[in-house]
């Protein structure tokens, strides 16, 4: 299964190799979507893939490195009263998570392909989109 | 048969619009029924075509008028929610532009946020402050106003609808912000801004039916062309059907604010560049004989526009290359050798909304077609501004 998690940093955990080693000693595939992360801590935003009980040693693994995990069900939102289906977040989106319907032209928001990584926020005229994290 | 034998008058199509029987298709339902009937019986079915549009049109604004307090103040300065209106008119008169911000220069709250609010009914707080005169002893006011407690709420925007629009993309290494969205480095995305196809003015290239007068689909109501539009250009470099491959014409729309709905008006923020307003347009094409019929059944295909690169700073940016928009709406375009996502900043749900809408008005007798009282002078050119000397201007 696949998940996203928002990991969130102390300036003591910064330094360490946490993602090599969720792979090497959980075997997890790993995929950065996000990171801020300098001499004060930061952000990072991972997608792991893996099997369930694996991804859960792996957090704990996280935790203990005093790393903040919190699962992202959902990190981008299309509030579809603001959104008048203009498309121009269409050619933003890196991953092609924002499609347009060519029967009914609204704009469709596929939240699995979404990768959080912001782009279209500010490049959508009537804020329809927001960033949950 | 010449393509300008007259098929039906003004007065044929508006007495079969009150009498409910008369023929009117969206443009994209009478392109069909071209492409599979024919341009002659399409010609000799139809009276009237839909036409529709949503998109930013940062040219647009209201004139409002606050009734008197007592006492009377002339108002010399005033913010209408912190946004700035002018009012240098008569005492209780102000314009509202949809890309004015208030000090703060905030982009997700200008004039457009302002207007969007006086559709929706919502409370909006008038400051007003003045040097008080004899007759108008009031210096300073500060109270709420609502679309419903002003006398007229006119929405007057001097350039509306272009006739076709420039796609714009980004050749430099930075991303930059632009009127035209957020454009990505290295030519990461292109956007563009028209219905294309189904885009009102597109459908009447020489403005043979639209011209001043004529009664339109303005933000949900009825409303009217009121003039040319500022920066009206007659004479593009044109296609042989006529339509233009660069901006050209443009409407001055005018209509009561008060009957318009935040369905079809809506403000918009372009990050780091300004607020802006979604206007929904529509336009009644009557298929006075086979030459408009011609002209309705023009197809995305077969309408061009320039890609520009707009990390250029200048005023006439060099020609990337041509582009149609059957090929801007497939998702993608090619540019120096990449494959290009683009993506449209108006909006074709809203822009097929407003036919459909339009459409449902004519077929109830709800919506006559106006002959435009004066025609637009297709000679006029678009000039620039020079930075020039007093002599030079008299010259």
């Amino acid at each position: 299964m696949k998940t996203k998690y928002v990991l969130t940093f102390p300036h003591d955990a910064a330094d360490e190799p946490i993602t090599y080693l969720l792979v090497k000693n959980y075997d997890l595939k790993v995929n950065i979507l996000r990171a801020e992360i300098d001499e004060k801590g930061g952000k990072m935003v991972l997608e792991l893939d893996g099997p369930s009980d694996v991804i859960k040693k792996g957090i704990q693994f996280l935790k203990s490195k005093k790393v903040e995990v919190r699962s992202i069900e959902e990190g981008v939102r299309k509030d579809e009263e603001k959104c008048t289906q203009c498309g121009v977040c269409i050619s933003i989106c890196p991953v092609g998570a924002l499609i347009l319907d060519k029967k009914t032209f609204k704009i469709l928001f596929d939240d699995d392909k979404c990768v959080v990584c912001g782009l279209c926020i500010d490049a959508c005229p009537t804020t329809a989109m927001e960033l949950l994290l | 048969m010449s393509e300008q034998k007259q098929l039906r008058t003004y007065a044929e199509i508006n007495a079969r619009i009150e009498s409910k029987t008369v023929s009117v298709l969206t443009a994209e339902e009478f392109k069909a029924k071209v492409a599979s009937e024919g341009l002659a019986k399409a010609a000799k079915d139809v009276d009237v075509v839909t036409t529709g549009t949503f998109g930013a049109m940062c040219s647009s604004g209201v004139m409002l008028n606050f009734g008197h307090s007592d006492p009377p103040i002339k108002m010399q300065k005033i913010w209408l929610d912190d946004i700035p209106s002018y009012t240098g008119l008569a005492a209780v008169d102000a314009y509202l532009g949809a890309t004015e911000l208030d000090d703060s220069l905030n982009m997700y709250h200008g004039g457009a946020h302002v207007i969007e609010d006086l559709v929706r009914g919502k409370p909006v707080r008038l400051r007003a402050i003045s040097y008080g005169t004899d007759c108008y002893p009031k210096r300073e006011i500060d109270t709420w106003i609502s679309i419903k407690t002003l006398n007229q709420a006119v929405m007057f925007n001097p350039r509306n609808c272009y006739q076709n629009y420039a796609t714009a993309t980004n050749g430099s290494s930075r991303m930059i912000y632009t009127y035209m969205g957020k454009l990505l480095p290295e030519y990461g995305n292109a956007t563009y801004c028209s219905a294309g196809e189904i885009s009102p003015l597109l459908n009447d290239p020489y403005f043979r039916t639209i011209g001043i007068g004529t009664r339109i689909f303005l933000g949900g109501a009825q409303g009217y062309v009121a003039w040319e539009g500022t920066q009206f250009n007659g004479k593009p470099p044109r296609s042989a059907n006529g339509t233009p491959r660069r901006p050209a014409g443009t409407i001055a729309v005018i209509g009561d604010l008060k009957k318009m709905s935040a369905d079809y008006i809506r403000a918009m923020t372009l990050h780091k560049y300004g607020t802006s307003l979604s206007v929904g347009i529509g336009i009644p094409i009557p298929i006075l004989d086979q030459e408009m019929a011609k002209y309705c059944a023009v197809r995305d295909s077969e309408i061009f526009t320039g890609a520009f690169d707009y990390s250029e700073p200048k005023r006439s940016r060099t020609v990337l290359r041509e582009v149609n928009y059957a090929e801007l709406k497939s998702g993608h375009i090619e540019i120096k050798g990449r494959k290009v996502p683009t993506s449209s900043l108006s909006s074709m749900y809203k822009a097929r909304q407003i036919s459909s809408e339009l459409k449902k008005w004519i077929s109830k007798g709800q919506f006559l077609i106006q002959e435009p009282i004066q025609k637009f002078d297709l000679e006029r050119e678009f000039k620039p501004l020079d930075v020039r000397t007093k002599e030079e201007v008299c010259r």
